[in-house]
């Protein structure tokens, strides 16, 4: 059955930002997971520090899984770059989208297998800059590798 | 696994079916080849480049080797071969890669000047594959046992195809094909894709998304042979003449 786009994209809606404009807060509680369809979102955290650009999303990225996923506050915050359209998925339409395009499962699942790569090496170059204790790096390690009470 | 490239000057093809009875692709294919290499195209194969379900072992043992001869050198010019799995040799994806030439995907991104596309061969938004696999699969065998009596047969079901789309009151889409691949067309295209290729019909053709961007299908080189031809962001679908291209876009 081919249902009408009306009902089919129910679930799910466009939206457009202007240079600058937020998408999201850090610590906010929406869910919804964001597809970037054309310009580019930089991610934003603050730290007590300074304020880190953690990453540039262009077109064809996701972002906000971890929200929807495992239903945690916003992380970080997400600004526009130039223009930018961005297709919102609510958490109700996220198993219809895979199931009509089942390849975006495959793609998130490579996006998120990506990032938990980066994040390891950036650890250990930081460990390796740092020269960190063994025992230190091993906790750290145990964390991120979901040992204890890091399972959901 | 490589999902995501980038390419400048690509051409698509799909469906030579090399081994089955019907398929004449390579005396086409070959030429083809060799012709974009000389122009440095790299090349995708997209899907059921290689017969297993309908294959005559007699074909696939004089068709196959050369094939793979000619992607060898077309590799050793220096240009790339990519290879997306079909439903006909998705038991082939396990040592395609293996034998060196190409680099074997379930599906590709592509990026291509200001241009990302996605090249996929389709079979996974057909709704028969999808519901009915086992009734799907036996019958593709028994098609592949009246294609070695009589491989005109299947020229017959292509004309039933496209006088039943013909039929069908909401024409939307390729000429051929159920609206359903169009309908996957553009659930990808939301995701930011400018151009979706599928093979796997066997219709060629091109049809606006409403989205903007543009589905495209490249055939099947059983048939006429037609290819995508993907140069800095720029798409098209041409027929394959090796005197003259006529572009269908």
């Amino acid at each position: 059955m081919v249902l009408k786009p009306k009902t089919r994209f129910e679930h799910e809606c466009l939206e457009d930002f202007e240079d600058g404009e937020c998408v999201f807060e850090e610590g906010d509680t929406g869910r919804d997971l964001y597809i970037v369809q054309s310009g580019e979102v930089a991610i934003i955290k603050k730290t007590s520090t300074a304020v880190i650009e953690m990453a540039v999303f262009k077109k064809g990225d996701f972002f906000g899984d971890m929200a929807l996923l495992q239903s945690l506050p916003r992380y970080a915050s997400a600004y526009a770059k130039g223009k930018t359209k961005l297709l919102i998925l609510k958490p109700a339409g996220f198993l219809l989208k895979i199931r009509r395009d089942p390849t975006f499962a495959f793609e998130m699942l490579q996006q998120l297998s990506y990032r938990v790569k980066m994040s390891n090496d950036r650890l250990l170059h930081v460990v390796e800059k740092h020269r960190l204790p063994v025992d230190e790096v091993q906790s750290i390690l145990k964390i991120l590798g979901g040992g204890g009470d890091a399972k959901p | 696994m490589i999902t995501s490239i980038t390419s400048e000057k690509l051409v698509v093809i799909s469906d030579l079916h090399l081994g089955n009875p019907f398929s004449n692709a390579k005396k086409k294919v070959i030429p083809f080849l060799k012709w974009a290499a000389q122009e440095k195209f790299d090349v995708c194969i997209n899907g059921d480049g290689l017969e297993i379900a309908q294959a005559s072992f007699s074909k696939v043992a004089f068709e196959v080797p050369e094939f793979f001869r000619v992607l060898g050198e077309f590799r050793r010019a220096g240009r790339e071969v990519y290879y997306v799995t079909g439903n006909h040799d998705i038991a082939l994806e396990h040592f395609l890669e293996d034998w060196g030439v190409m680099k074997v995907a379930p599906f590709l991104n592509v990026t291509s000047g200001n241009t990302r596309l996605r090249i996929e061969h389709g079979h996974i938004y057909d709704p028969f594959f999808v519901k009915f696999p086992v009734l799907y699969d036996s019958l593709t065998h028994l098609a592949g046992l009246f294609l070695k009596v009589h491989p005109e047969l299947y020229r017959l079901w292509i004309s039933f195809e496209r006088f039943a789309s013909n039929r069908r009151a909401k024409k939307t889409g390729i000429v051929g094909e159920r609206p359903h691949f169009k309908e996957a067309a553009l659930e990808l295209s939301r995701r930011g894709f400018d151009a979706i290729i599928f093979g796997h019909t066997h219709h060629p053709g091109v049809s606006e998304l409403e989205t903007g961007s543009i589905y495209l299908n490249s055939g099947s080189w059983m048939l006429t042979p037609h290819y995508v031809k993907i140069e800095h962001g720029n798409v098209s679908l041409v027929e394959w003449k090796p005197e003259k291209r006529v572009s269908m876009l």
